[in-house]
């Protein structure tokens, strides 16, 4: 028998064992597989592999000799000290290859989110965060664009080409990626990691693109604003046409009629298009007379206006900035007497509505048939902006309405059916797998009819017809731009060009400057295009406006271009281009450049380098002294009046460091919210859901922004700044109680010093560098920015909403191009000089020497010199790549 | 049964001869087991192998989690601990001593790991705090290392506690 002290030792050791092994078994499962939301620490954190082998990417390339197997020929690429390549390859297909390579290996996180982004497969990176961002995008169809398009495309077109060795590229740098085990660290903690790179993800990335610089909620926002305030007041307040400042094309115009959509990119409008049929002439279907908006739009109702809330809340909820072009970047084109010197001069800006600031990568590239510089979009082959050895061209947001919204005919009694053309109809119906990182994998079925896809069933059925949906050539017509020599060969490649649809800045080295809209405008064949439109048929649209009858521009009397999202043609124009809430050029600066310009002669690059530079804004320009003036008659707080002497000695420069700039930063929306506020809160019409959305759209210093700018200066006593059953108010009394409650605001948020409110600290912004990696933390929700301390990250404050950002970061890609008309030389070309600078670095990494190497000579106000058009590989660095 | 005990046997106990008494136990019963021998503490316990040995072996021990480290095997703290468990009862180091030693070896081991990469040029400064921001914890560099350190150091703790539970008992023990 053994004895009672050694039972208990038994049992003690035994229990021992147990706690111990099962101690083990949790550091094991915690360590190998991760627990919620936790990744598996063992290999995250292993210092030779993980997370940790992220610092390899860091490093600064060196030269060397590199195998890429998907080139046919050898291939050499040369890095300045900026981290600026220049590819030299003996055949275009090869160059895309080095391209892809490239962009996979400094850009490779930015592109992976990108494509789950237009992919709808965010979820699986970010988990439940990303759930309605891919629902939004299944539903829209930016991924079924994509695969329609690469199906329907001849696979021994150029473009295919370009697409397929670009893909090649990207791939073999994953393959070196995947036997090294050196990710970048997001994947690492992530645990997933991307998968093959395919032409359909290229072809979502431009998707992708085209919804960030051209989705259209513009029937959305009127819908609501007529629930909230009547049809007639709102169209007052928001004519479709007003009179437009300067435009860059003001006529003679020509009725061209209409350009009936076809062939397999149609997509869901074709059959719209062939039944209303074409023809027709374009001054009458399309011009907007009055009588036009009756009986032709949905009348506003509740549930109208309840489904109008629901499509524009899941369009709002996109990750920042992704859905609806903000900014539209500027361009001036200048030439003759103009230009010190003769030739011709660009200039432009660029916007990139992405979270990643630093979206663009820099490239220089030289091949047979194809020598540009400029700045290329990881994800997509070819130079967006830039300029080859004879051409440079830009591009930016232009007015225009690429969205027509339908309310779709159903009844109760006919589940999955919509009423078109006189019978009923079953809508088609796409069925997706979200998966859904550490959660349940969601299912979502997606209606799609004769218009496009159902975005909500909220009170109404709505349907959308986007333009981005009927695919675009844009990687050939990028390909053929960078080949152009001239304006015949630069409009015939932009004729292609569907979505999104932008203006093209140009200037040649024969003197020649041009603006050039290109892209898909719908036409209706009757009704109101810029509300919800019925969609049983009467109302859809017969087709686009032809490319030949769209805006443009060439070689102006006046010697300058400049285009800045306006409206580019009169009242006359007889085509429907959007309405006064369609215009992008928030802050007027397309005037304030074209007052400047039109005062200046013999301008030499670091005149516009300076323009450029400028961060004034002309709202604040024009209404600051009102605001001033108001504040002058009224009794104010000590605070109220530190802020106002602040206000009194500012310059109008949005400067991050500026006092004066935060609080106009904090005051205009203010002022919005104060003068609109009251309407919309006191709408009986609106729901308190409907009207919570329709707020924080309306007031994001669209439309309303220039209308309240006009009735300041013009009309202060409009009948706008008295809500009804309200006091009577001015615009005088509407400004001192915004400026009120911004002081109030910032003092709560910032503390009791006006001076230090700087516009860095009021618009929660700071220096964005870091294109990708440091904005998706994993273990946490996904966010547009946290830590603001950080210089890594970026988040929208109160300058987004007064659409201050125009002046502050929606200008990135800063480039100027002189084209001299030069000596004839035996090539027949002319001199092209260059230079060009966003803010952040070619590399994605942190830890790199060209992760934000670039933005404080930005911030300055500096420029790098662009290697010219077909240049040898000449930087330090080189690689040479063979297959 | 008790023996009756004769008064004579009473009063002969402290005398000459008295160790001859004892039997007064009962007649015929099992004879009860000798106490154990009382061990106290205060002397130090007999160490196998010699304390340069030790040190060496745990040296030893550092190098492998770091080399282990470069090539993915990330578990080899779990398994450099279960051996240290073993050893280390057999070896007669208490808890006090191995505890210590053995996290000191497994953070020590992937601490090496990183200043290696650290001496090739590699941006681990910079890295970890990258892993930070990713990570939503608070940028710096200081608290990635930490939490790698302490994973090693974990993986170790739980290996020493399986293997002393799982080690055979020593003969002096």
């Amino acid at each position: 028998m053994v004895p009672w002290s050694g039972r208990w030792w038994l049992v003690r050791r035994a229990g021992n064992g147990a706690a111990a092994a099962c101690a083990t078994a949790a550091v094991l499962v915690a360590c190998a597989a991760g627990y919620h939301g936790l990744p598996a620490l063992g290999p995250v954190l292993d210092p030779g592999s993980g997370a940790w082998a992220s610092a390899s990417g860091g490093l600064t390339p060196k030269s060397q000799v590199l195998q890429v197997p998907g080139l046919t020929g050898a291939a050499a690429i040369s890095f300045d000290p900026h981290g600026i390549p220049t590819i030299n390859a003996t055949s275009v297909p090869d160059a895309m290859v080095a391209l892809g390579y490239l962009h996979a290996r400094f850009r490779l996180t930015q592109m992976d989110l990108q494509r789950r982004l237009a992919e709808g497969r965010l979820s699986q990176f970010v988990g439940p965060a990303g759930i309605r961002s891919d629902i939004f995008e299944l539903r829209l169809g930016l991924l079924r664009t994509a695969r329609r398009e690469w199906a329907a495309m001849p696979k021994t077109s150029a473009a295919a080409g370009l697409l397929t060795a670009y893909s090649t590229g990207v791939n073999d740098y994953l393959a070196q990626l995947r036997s090294s085990g050196q990710w970048p660290a997001v994947f690492s903690l992530a645990g997933v990691y991307p998968a093959r790179w395919t032409p359909v993800d290229s072809l979502a990335v431009q998707g992708g693109m085209a919804q960030a610089l051209d989705y259209s909620t513009v029937p959305l926002d009127y819908s609501l604003l007529s629930r909230a305030l009547g049809i007639r007041r709102t169209m007052r307040w928001l004519p479709v046409s007003a009179a437009a400042q300067d435009v860059y094309d003001p006529g003679p115009y020509r009725a061209l009629g209409v350009t009936p959509l076809a062939g397999a990119w149609a997509g869901a409008g074709a059959a719209g298009a062939r039944a209303a049929g074409s023809g027709g002439t374009g001054a009458n279907t399309t011009a907007v007379p009055k009588k036009a908006l009756a009986g032709s739009a949905v009348t506003a109702s509740r549930s109208v206006a309840r489904a109008a809330a629901a499509a524009l809340a899941a369009a709002t909820a996109l990750p920042v900035a992704k859905a609806g072009g903000e900014g539209a970047g500027a361009a001036w084109a200048l030439n003759g007497p103009k230009v010190a010197g003769g030739g011709s001069m660009l200039a432009s800006v660029a916007p990139v509505a992405e979270p990643l600031r630093s979206a663009w990568y820099q490239v220089a590239i030289s091949a047979p048939g194809f020598d540009v510089a400029g700045v290329s979009l990881p994800g997509l082959p070819g130079v967006m902006i830039g300029h080859n050895a004879h051409v440079a061209w830009s591009l930016g947001g232009t007015q225009d309405q690429s969205a027509l919204y339908y309310v779709e005919r159903t009844s109760p009694s006919r589940p999955g059916r919509y009423f078109w053309r006189g019978r009923w109809r079953s809508m088609r119906q796409v069925r997706y797998t979200i998966p859904v990182r550490r959660g349940r994998t969601r299912h979502l079925t997606v209606d799609l009819t004769v218009h496009g896809p159902v975005l909500t069933r909220v009170g109404r059925t709505v349907s959308v017809d986007w333009m981005g949906n009927r695919g675009s050539p844009d990687v050939a017509v990028l390909a053929r731009i960078a080949a152009a020599g001239n304006f015949t060969q630069f409009t015939a490649a932009l004729a292609g060009w569907r979505s999104p649809a932008l203006t093209f800045a140009y200037a040649d080295d024969s003197g020649n400057i041009a603006a050039v809209t290109a892209g898909y405008y719908p036409v209706v064949r009757r009704g109101a295009p810029w509300m919800l439109m019925p969609g049983t048929g009467a109302d859809d649209m017969a087709g686009v406006i032809p490319f030949a009858a769209l805006p443009r521009s060439f070689d102006p009397p006046g010697h300058v271009i400049v285009v800045a999202g306006q409206r580019p043609v009169t009242t006359a124009y007889p085509y429907y281009i959007g309405t006064t809430l369609s215009g992008r050029d928030f802050s007027d600066s397309a005037g304030r450049a074209s007052a400047l310009l039109a005062r200046r002669s013999r301008l030499l690059p670091p005149d516009l380098a300076a323009l450029q530079a400028s961060h004034s804004d002309a709202v604040a320009a024009t209404l600051s002294p009102s605001l001033l003036a108001a504040l002058r008659r009224a009794t104010l707080t000590p605070i109220e009046q530190q802020a106002a002497s602040v206000l009194r000695g500012w310059n109008h420069s949005l400067d991050g460091q500026s006092a004066a700039a935060g609080i106009w930063a904090a005051v205009w929306p203010a002022y919005l919210s104060a003068t609109f506020g009251p309407w919309w809160h006191a709408a009986a019409g609106l729901a308190a859901r409907s009207r919570r959305v329709g707020l924080s759209g309306q007031l994001a210093g669209l439309g309303l922004a220039r209308a309240l700018e006009r009735w300041t200066l013009a009309d202060p006593s409009n009948p706008a700044f008295t809500p009804p059953g309200k006091p009577s108010r001015t615009a005088a009394s509407v400004m001192r109680a915004a400026f009120g409650a911004a002081v109030a605001r910032l003092r709560a948020r910032l503390g009791g010093a006006p001076a230090s409110w700087s516009l860095d600290r009021v618009a929660s912004w700071t220096t964005a560098s870091a294109p990708s990696a440091a904005l998706l933390p994993v273990l946490g929700p996904y966010a547009t920015g946290q830590n603001p301390s950080s210089d890594q990250l970026w988040r929208p404050g109160p300058a987004r909403d007064a659409g201050l950002l125009e002046g502050l970061a929606g200008q990135t890609w800063r480039m100027i191009v002189s084209l001299r008309i030069g000596q004839a030389t035996p090539a027949g070309r002319g001199s092209i000089w260059a230079e060009g600078i966003y803010p952040g670095g070619q590399s994605e990494n942190p830890a790199s020497r060209w992760y934000a190497n670039l933005t404080g000579r930005w911030r300055n106000g500096g420029y790098l010199p662009m290697a010219p058009a077909g240049a040898e590989a000449a930087g330090r660095i080189r690689w040479v790549l063979f297959p | 049964m008790t023996r009756q005990v004769s008064r004579s046997e009473v009063d002969r106990l402290g005398k000459r001869g008295s160790y001859r008494l004892g039997g007064l136990g009962p007649v015929g019963g099992v004879r009860p087991a000798p106490p154990r021998p009382f061990k106290p503490s205060f002397p130090r316990p007999r160490h196998h192998g010699s304390i340069s040995g030790w040190i060496l072996t745990a040296a030893a021990a550092t190098i492998l989690i770091a080399g282990a480290a470069v090539i993915g095997v990330w578990f080899m703290p779990l398994i450099v601990g279960i051996v240290t468990g073993v050893a280390t009862r057999q070896g007669g180091w208490r808890l006090r001593v191995s505890v210590p030693a053995v996290t000191i070896i497994a953070a020590a081991g992937w601490g090496l790991g990183l200043w290696l990469s650290a001496l090739k040029g590699l941006p681990v400064g910079a890295t970890a705090r990258t892993i930070a921001v990713v990570a939503g914890l608070p940028a710096g560099a200081l608290l990635p290392v930490a939490i790698t350190l302490a994973v090693s150091a974990a993986q170790s703790l739980a290996g020493l506690w399986l293997g002393r539970a799982l080690a055979p008992r020593p003969p002096w023990d």
